[in-house]
């Protein structure tokens, strides 16, 4: 099991460096060569991994956990102090203690994430082969490609907060670099840019709030750790089994734990594009198609639901914070849905679906404990699954189209593209959340947990939210698909004669993500496998007596209730949209223009005026303070610098004049100093 | 004549060789002539120090002196060299030509040579005749001295 947790992040950075150093030259345009191979080595060594984890954690009672440590980072403990008594309690610790423990960790969590982004990244990579053929860039693809693999792989595997930082940026880096990758196209770079900026005011705050976790616990790692020879505890980690297992006594309650929680929060509002931080993904979508399914759909936008999930008790030591974390997610869920409601590129609804969905995911979290975090995660994974399909035939659409999604131009191409009908359909029906597809599964659970939650009052509201962007998500994902694949066939000129089926290497992996998506819900969903292997992650353990509680209370009729309201809601929206784009004008067309005159259209088509916003109060009045900094610089300080250069040049000028360059005169100046010298030491 | 006495001369006409040369280099536009004047100054400080060798008694003075002499030779023969070098690539020996070390801004103290031979009015500036060439004699001398 330690060596599957080094090998699955070793193989992507081998092909990264591989691709990187001989792509251009050796492998040219078998460049995916190393990537799919370190991909599928990777993905096989997760469902192993899986597999041990399971079979360890199901025999016993006990949150299972291993850790790898490969060496330690920036050590700079005081040998002295090694064997000092243990801290293992909030407040009390020693600030010489300073490491960073490279260590990786084996728990039911990271397996999940780990078998979930490799077998996306896979079949992503696979399916790259067919949609980057005979791009400039292919093994610059392919390197960016195995670099975020790497990344990713290591950001759900690191046992530690400064370790999770360094690789949370370097999945912002690999995003970065693969939004821009097209970078020759102007939209592309600012889109790079406008990513990059948003997740830095995230980023600033998840720094802050890991500094915090330092001053106050006095160390950054998730696992205890003991003294080898002795068995002493040495330091317990702040998702360890010493301070989890204390219940609340290990952690710091109050302002300031609500304090850490938020500004984690914050960090996870940037990556995972959360209100008011979410207007970096639909511009994200100006990278190449699998990136966007790959990056900003199935894996690295999840990020901050992980992270949020791994911190799950320090969320839960602040419940003000969870709530704080529920509102903002169940306002971006209804938010974005409402402005997909009427974007007119394919790209930018499901961009803005993902949005939404992870604010589903956010939902379930803020639940809190592990029914809570078992519901955010089993929604990251099954939204993974479908979310990438849909990207991924909007990539085979725009394959096929020479570039092209706007709705207003393209149409009807269900005959043309049989394949990635049906599984763009699969795709749709998941998303909407319709019986028996995984959407609906988890879906389910987390309007469920939000329904069955002990709280109640805000969360109540927040179900009735979630319910309402159930409705609206059906509807945006319906009218896309009806718009793309039904109506008049509409084929734009730049299609040519390309508007054909996209190669098998593209259909294959839509096939099987389209299996996926409708297995993977039913499998683990109401079996309630997923919440029970999640419940053996140490940070998340504690709770799940509490939990099961929760469910016992509220028995089963409120799980059948739900299921039929969200169901009824997922249809209500289909119908609604197949209506309004494929019958004839009705009453809902009739309402629908009412809408548009009350200016809701308009609003939502302008995705809320956020850019605009945006732009008047944070950009403009950056740019005026950048401009008044140049134009200091520019005629203070240099002027300031000329004018020290000027002195040397003065006293120059009055000592030029003697410079003759006549032999006689130089002789005639040394003759006269030396008369004068022998003056003086005659005269005096 | 008491030693002293005797030392007085030395060092008078020392000191009168140095103020000569002196005087001489500094007077001088011509670097062969300034570099006679270097050599007479050299002599006057020579001179003094063989009259203070004797003053005191001892040999060391005249010693020292005569390799101040040997040295000399070689310098002259280094100096004249130079001189020589200098003369082939400016085509004179006027030093107040030689001022290419000066500051941009400082006019020049003499026009070049192609320009003040013949330039009306000019001072004629004493030189000596070109090395490697035939002088050329005046006709009205050659009458009286033939064998010149």
């Amino acid at each position: 099991m330690e060596y599957l947790i080094v090998f699955i992040p070793m193989m992507p950075l081998v092909s990264a460096f591989v691709t990187a150093l001989l792509g251009r030259r050796v492998l040219k345009s078998s460049s995916h060569v190393p990537t799919v191979t370190a991909a599928a080595a990777a993905f096989a060594a997760s469902l192993v991994l899986l597999l041990l984890v399971y079979r360890a954690s199901a025999t016993s009672q006990e949150p299972f956990a291993a850790t790898v440590r490969l060496w330690s980072w920036a050590d700079i403990r005081q040998p002295a102090l090694e064997g000092a008594a243990a801290a293992p309690l909030a407040g009390a610790f020693d600030l010489a203690r300073f490491h960073i423990a490279v260590t990786l960790r084996i728990d039911p969590l990271t397996a999940v994430m780990l078998v979930t982004v490799t077998c996306i990244s896979l079949l992503v990579a696979v399916y790259s082969i067919g949609y980057m053929h005979d791009d400039p860039g292919y093994a610059r693809f392919f390197t960016y490609i195995s670099l975020f693999i790497f990344s990713m792989t290591m950001l759900v595997s690191v046992s530690n907060f400064a370790l999770l930082y360094v690789f949370w940026e370097a999945v912002g880096l690999c995003s970065y670099l693969l939004i821009g990758f097209w970078y020759q196209k102007p939209e592309a770079a600012a889109a790079g840019k406008k990513a990059f900026l948003v997740n830095r005011v995230g980023d600033f705050g998840f720094a802050l709030g890991i500094f915090l976790i330092w001053s106050l616990y006095g160390t950054l790692d998730f696992h205890d750790t003991w003294n080898a020879q002795t068995g002493e505890l040495i330091s317990s980690g702040i998702l360890g089994g010493v301070r989890t297992s204390a219940g609340g006594e290990g952690y710091v309650h109050g302002g300031v734990a609500a304090a850490i929680a938020l500004l984690l929060f914050a960090g996870a509002c940037g990556k995972s594009a959360q209100f008011p931080l979410h207007v970096w993904l639909p511009d994200a979508m100006e990278g190449p198609t699998p990136v966007s399914a790959l990056i900003h759909a199935a894996t690295m936008v999840t990020a901050g639901v992980y992270m949020v999930a791994r911190s799950m008790p320090l969320f839960e030591a602040a419940p003000i914070a969870l709530t704080v974390v529920g509102c903002t997610a169940g306002f971006t869920a209804l938010l974005a849905a409402y402005i997909a409601l009427t974007q007119n590129d394919l790209k930018r609804i499901l961009a803005y679906s993902t949005i939404s969905q992870l604010g589903y995911m956010f939902l379930g979290l803020s639940v809190g404990g592990v029914v809570g975090a078992a519901a955010g995660m089993f929604h990251l994974f099954t939204h993974a699954f479908f979310k990438a399909l849909l990207f991924l035939g909007a990539g085979s659409v725009m394959h096929a189209m020479g570039g092209v999604i706007d709705l207003e131009r393209i149409g009807g191409l269900r005959r043309r593209l049989p394949w990635t009908y049906v599984t763009f359909l699969v795709g749709c029906l998941a998303l909407a959340g319709v019986f028996p597809l995984s959407g609906f599964f988890s879906k389910d659970e987390i309007l469920a947990t939000l329904y069955k939650s002990e709280v109640g009052g805000v969360y109540r509201l927040l179900f009735y939210a979630g319910l309402a962007g159930a409705l609206l998500t059906a509807f945006y994902t319906f009218r896309a698909f009806f718009r793309t694949f039904h109506g008049e066939e509409l084929v734009p000129v730049e299609a040519g004669r390309h508007a054909h089926e996209s190669p098998p290497i593209m259909l294959a992996p839509l096939v099987i993500l389209a299996v996926a998506s409708l297995a993977v819900g039913g499998l683990f969903g109401p079996t309630g496998w997923f919440e029970e292997f999640l419940s053996k992650t140490p940070g998340l353990a504690p709770a799940a007596e509490h939990a099961a509680h929760a469910v016992q209370e509220t028995g089963h009729d409120a799980h059948t209730l739900v299921a039929v309201l969200s169901t009824l809601a997922a249809l209500a929206g289909i119908a609604g949209a197949a209506i309004l784009y494929l019958g004839p004008p009705g009453p809902l067309r009739a309402a629908a223009g009412a809408a548009r005159a009350l200016g809701l259209y308009a609003l939502s088509y302008r995705k809320v005026f956020f850019d605009e916003l945006y732009a008047l109060t944070i950009v403009r009045p950056l740019r005026g303070l950048a401009t008044a900094a140049a134009w200091v610089d520019r005629y203070i300080i240099d002027c300031l610098a000329d004018l020290v250069g000027l002195v040397p040049k003065a006293v120059g000028a009055l000592l030029r004049d003697v410079q003759t360059g006549l032999i006689p005169w130089y002789a005639s100046a040394m003759m006269l100093g030396m008369l004068a010298l022998l003056a003086a030491l005659i005269l005096i | 004549m008491g030693n002293a006495a005797l030392l007085h001369h030395y060092l008078l006409t020392g000191g009168g060789l140095f103020a000569l040369g002196m005087i001489g280099f500094l007077c001088r536009r011509n670097l062969i002539l300034m570099f006679l004047a270097v050599e007479i100054m050299l002599q006057g400080v020579g001179l003094t120090l063989v009259g203070w060798g004797r003053y005191h008694g001892g040999a060391e003075g005249q010693l020292f002196v005569l390799f101040i002499i040997a040295v000399a030779a070689a310098e002259a023969a280094v100096a004249l060299a130079l001189v020589l070098t200098v003369f082939r690539s400016g085509r004179s020996l006027d030093v107040a030509l030689l001022a290419r070390l000066r500051e941009d801004t400082v006019p020049p103290q003499a026009v070049p040579p192609g320009d003040w031979e013949t330039a009306a009015g000019s001072p004629a500036w004493p030189r000596l005749p070109t090395v490697g060439r035939r002088p050329q004699i005046p006709a009205d001398l050659t009458d009286y001295r033939p064998r010149i």
